[in-house]
């Protein structure tokens, strides 16, 4: 059963609501103005089944950046993602508390539909599941329950998807065989389509390369690059050097506490605080 | 040696002990399935044997000797001969008892010789047109003890003092000759040499005094024939007389009234280029009549409803089986089922049976004409009188001659039905009953009973399945789950001792009740959820799957009631106030009170349970990632349950139908509690039917170890067991593909 603090309807119709002062964003990036953090995250908490899982995080992710969640395991870093679309109502026992606001919108408002809100904020797993139906189907099914039903619609929405996610000229000549027939790498890159078929706005990774080679890695860490000029990109990882190579932002997490949140130049280079340091050279996670 | 080492030892012995317990397990697993089988081909496998036959020494006979019976040991054979002595020929090595001579006789010649089905009594007509009946007994005794019973066994017959009347007037010899008689009295009729048809009819009347008054009736029947009369027969339950014609018809008269007997019509044998009408007899039961031809043919008669009839009825030709090769000249009924011998003028002898049409048999003689045939009482023997004066014997191996594959799954035309039909009847109160052995009504029964049933029990099944995987709070499921599981314990008996006993007869008052209960609970159900959806969404949003079934609960039970509380005004708005009446005025379709739809019900209610199980199984099998990618992408939990959950379980669910499908169809109690159990073959909901599995479960009384029934039900079993061994095949190989499909999830 998930318990959210109702927040005032005004504050929750506001598009920009007001931050309480005290808990401004701890570090906001450089040149970033804040009206473009798309997604704000305040005084959240979470426990599963009484348990904490998050303590009190507030952080600001920025628009058409990539920002990365990284931490050792059971930090935290998978169930912050999960609460950005919403994915941890399925779990039983999720309590919460604060409020996280998607472009200016409280998305733990009662009024919100789910629906839109994943359709905003798309998702990519770590281990990759594309449906058992062909690969055209799996990157038409989020326009198909949008309603989408022209065939030329479709095909081109599943063209550009494919495109985007450089999965184009390695599947088009066999869009109706299984997707289960690509290889790991393929597999991922197509639901990395099947995501952006539904034109979101942002895209949940959630180690996303943790179960591929370094070849399908490189080729997913360079689709970065090309997506977040559109998009902006969330991204758990455990491994540093894809942090570091694939990230704007990065934010820090140990034991459910936001550590530290910066540009990932200067948390790789210079950290501030002294886990960070501890962590990212490899002295424990 | 090292402690390692021994330690290795120990390992590859225990390794190789367990792949042998094991592999000798699933071997032992597949030898009893296979034995089983084979068991039951073993069982069935005489059904479909041919007939054997094997030739026994000849045996010369007196000369003018009338061939007339054989004992019910099949050791010695009788018969009549000049002057007047009953003759004893012995078939096995021992002693011929003494000829008796018939006091009746005095001196005359017997000319013929009749003897009615399973009667001791032998008929014998005389050069002086007379008739002489006497019975012929056989005691069997048993002399001393000895190791080999059968050499002490004594038969020893018994001649008792003939009856003998004047049957021609005009005192010619008699040609052939018939009687049968009952407690009213006696009917004779016979041939003369000069061609006339007589008939005499004796009655004895018990007077008040204690006395009997004897009356009697002679009539010539010659003025009513269209030719010259050639063989003649009368029905045991005196109401018929068949004669045959030198020009090929078959004359039947109407004898009811047994003083004054009537021509009801004739009918040729052949449409063009008929032939004489040689011999002619009523197999057991008196309702098929034989007719052998001058050109050999053959063929089987019997009355059928003919609106046109004096009597409602008329002969008909029905069957014609395969031509012997010369005259037919005797034909000798079995005393034990359809089936009769014929024989030829070429001394040929062929055995056939009449339900299933066929010649079983095809036997060569000594070459010269039979003139007689006999089969034994038991039906094992058949012995054939020549010209040449030998009797031809054989003895006959003949179990089950009624089964062929026309019988088991085809139309056949039985003994007073108008038209070929598919029958199971599988025995009457006596042995002159016809039986009807076609399994296609049961095979259709059991069909019907899995289509209602399995029309009952998947939508819910599954359903049920979809909403307690994919919606269901988990708390409830673990709930729920258990609680149907525990059904499938419920024993079938109970379910149908149920249905049939309570079930039946409520449905049969509450039948509109019911009916409006299939529209009105899945009506009130949307009603209660489109309420429930204008409820705010803040009191919906919470109860994820809690509330809404407790909420439904009242409304289904209300709408239940209000069903019942609607169910008579509607029975008398609509349906005349009596819907059984309704139906069948309007359908013209009887209604029973068990029937398909109770059976459905309750076999339904059986394989719930287990279709629910394992689809519920396989859709919470689903990888959770994939439900998980199906919502991140917007997708709702329907959407979600229909195009992402549901086609990756179909696998498990198409098994969980077939393994209910194995169910319905194996079912027995049920069926056998509820359906009435009449092999009927209508589609219509409201009556009964019989499935194979039931009507082992019927027959097996009736059926004797060895007999044609009991080898027929080991046949329906095989029927069973190849049906649930197809299905589970094909099922488990659509599964294998489907499932190596979804290998790779």
């Amino acid at each position: 059963m998930v318990k959210i603090k109702m927040p005032k309807v005004q504050e929750a119709l506001a598009v920009t609501p007001a931050l309480p002062p005290e808990r401004a964003a701890p570090s906001p990036a450089e040149g970033v103005p804040p009206s473009d953090f798309v997604i704000r995250i305040r005084n959240l908490n979470l426990w599963y089944d009484g348990t904490p899982a998050l303590h009190d995080v507030t952080l600001d992710l920025p628009r058409c950046k990539v920002t990365a969640f990284i931490g050792p395991s059971g930090c935290g870093k998978s169930t912050l993602l999960r609460c950005l679309n919403r994915l941890n109502d399925l779990i039983d026992g999720v309590r919460m508390s604060g409020s996280i606001h998607v472009s200016g919108q409280d998305i733990y408002d009662p009024f919100v539909d789910v629906t839109e809100l994943r359709k905003r904020v798309g998702m990519v797993f770590q281990k990759s599941n594309p449906f058992p139906k062909s690969i055209f189907e799996n990157v038409a099914y989020g326009p198909r329950i949008h309603g989408v039903r022209n065939r030329s619609d479709l095909d081109a929405i599943v063209q550009k998807s494919l495109e985007r996610a450089g999965l184009w000229n390695e599947a088009k000549d066999r869009l109706n065989r299984n997707a289960l027939e690509l290889s790991g790498g393929q597999q991922q890159r197509l639901c990395i389509a099947r995501a952006l078929a539904v034109d979101p706005e942002i895209l949940l990774m959630d180690e996303p390369c943790s179960a591929l080679d370094p070849v399908s890695t490189a080729h997913i860490e360079e689709l970065f690059f090309d997506l977040k000029t559109r998009y902006t990109i969330v991204l758990v990882t455990h491994n540093m050097q894809q942090a570091a190579r694939a990230s704007d932002r990065t934010a820090f997490l140990l034991q459910g506490r936001l550590v530290e949140v910066g540009s990932t130049r200067d948390m790789f280079t210079n950290p501030r605080k002294s886990e960070t340091q501890d962590y990212i050279t490899g002295r424990f996670g | 040696m090292t402690e390692a080492s021994i330690s290795r030892r120990w390992r590859r012995r225990t390794d190789l002990l367990a792949r042998w317990v094991v592999r000798a397990g699933g071997m032992a697993i597949i030898a009893s399935v296979l034995g089983i089988f084979v068991f039951i081909l073993i069982e069935v496998a005489p059904l479909f044997r041919r007939a054997r036959a094997a030739s026994a020494p000849e045996v010369p006979v007196p000369p003018t000797f009338l061939l007339a019976g054989v004992d019910e040991t099949e050791e010695l054979a009788f018969g009549i001969s000049a002057p007047g002595r009953v003759e004893f020929i012995p078939l096995t090595e021992r002693e011929a008892p003494a000829a008796t001579e018939l006091p009746g006789f005095s001196g005359r010649t017997p000319t013929c010789v009749f003897r009615p089905l399973r009667e001791e009594e032998i008929d014998v007509g005389t050069a002086d047109g007379r008739l002489v009946t006497a019975s012929v007994r056989f005691r069997v005794g048993f002399g001393e003890a000895t190791e080999d019973w059968r050499s002490s066994r004594t038969i020893t017959p018994e001649t008792s003092e003939p009856t003998v009347l004047q049957l021609d007037p005009q005192e010619k010899p008699l040609q052939a000759v018939a009687r049968q008689s009952d407690s009213r009295g006696l009917v004779a009729a016979a041939i003369t040499e000069d061609k006339r048809l007589v008939y005499l009819c004796v009655l004895e009347k018990k007077t008040l005094m204690g006395g009997v008054k004897r009356t009697e009736h002679r009539a010539d029947l010659t003025g009513e024939l269209p030719a010259a009369p050639t063989a003649l027969t009368i029905d045991g339950s005196l109401e018929n007389i068949y004669v045959g014609t030198a020009a090929g018809h078959v004359v039947h008269f109407d004898i009811r009234d047994l003083d004054a007997p009537r021509k009801v019509g004739f009918d040729t044998v052949r449409a063009a280029g008929s032939t004489p009408v040689t011999a002619m007899a009523l197999l057991i039961g008196d309702q098929s009549l034989v007719v052998g031809e001058e050109s050999g043919a053959l063929s089987v008669w019997f009355q059928v409803d003919d609106a046109a009839s004096s009597t409602g009825k008329a002969l008909r030709r029905i069957r014609e089986f395969p031509s012997h090769p010369a005259a037919v000249t005797a034909i000798a009924p079995s005393a034990r089922d359809k089936g009769f011998a014929t024989g030829d003028r070429a001394g040929r002898v062929r055995v056939h049976h009449s339900t299933s049409g066929r010649t079983l048999l095809s036997l060569e003689g000594d070459g010269s004409a039979v003139t007689q045939l006999v089969m034994t009482p038991r039906a094992t023997g058949l012995l054939a009188l020549h010209e040449s004066g030998r009797i031809s014997r054989w003895r006959i191996d003949n179990p089950h001659p009624e089964i062929t594959l026309q019988t088991l799954f085809g139309k056949v035309w039985y003994e007073g039905y108008n038209e070929p039909a598919y029958s199971w009847q599988s025995g009457g109160g006596t042995d002159d009953f016809e039986p009807k052995f076609s399994l296609t009504p049961l095979i259709f029964g059991t069909l019907k009973g899995t289509v209602y049933a399995l029309l009952i029990a998947v939508p819910i099944a599954i359903l049920a399945a979809i909403y307690t995987a994919q919606f269901m709070h988990p708390d409830l499921r673990n709930l729920i789950k258990p609680t149907i599981e525990v059904m499938a314990a419920l024993p079938s008996v109970v379910l149908g001792f149920l249905a049939g006993l309570w079930l039946a007869p409520a449905m049969e008052r509450y039948m509109p009740a019911v009916l409006l209960m299939l529209i009105g609970i899945p009506a009130s159900t949307l009603l209660a959820l489109g309420a429930w959806l204008l409820l705010p969404s803040r009191l919906r949003g919470r109860s994820r799957g809690r509330l809404e079934i407790v909420l439904l609960m009242p409304v289904l039970v209300l709408a239940g009631a209000a069903c019942f509380a609607l169910g008579g005004p509607l029975e008398r708005a609509l349906f005349g106030g009596d819907f059984q009446q309704w139906w069948y005025e309007t359908t013209g379709l009887t209604y029973d009170q068990r029937n398909a739809v109770v059976v459905g019900i309750a076999m339904g209610f059986a394989v719930i349970p287990i279709i629910f199980t394992i689809s519920e199984d396989a859709l919470s099998n689903v990888p959770r990632h994939l439900v998980s990618g199906s919502l991140a992408l917007g997708a709702t939990r329907w959407q979600t349950a229909v195009r992402v959950v549901l086609p990756t379980a179909s696998p498990g669910i198409f098994s969980a139908i077939m393994i209910g499908f194995g169910r319905v169809v194996g079912e027995t109690m049920i069926v056998l509690m509820a359906t009435g159990n009449t092999p009927i073959m209508e589609w219509n909901l409201f009556n009964g039917f019989r499935t194979l599995s039931a009507n082992i479960a019927v027959e097996i009384p009736e059926a004797p170890h060895g007999g044609t029934l009991y080898r027929i039900l080991f046949l329906g079993a095989l029927l069973l067991f190849a049906a649930t061994f197809l299905v589970n095949t094909a099922a488990e190989m659509v599964r294998m593909r489907m499932r190596a499909r979804y290998a790779r999830l």
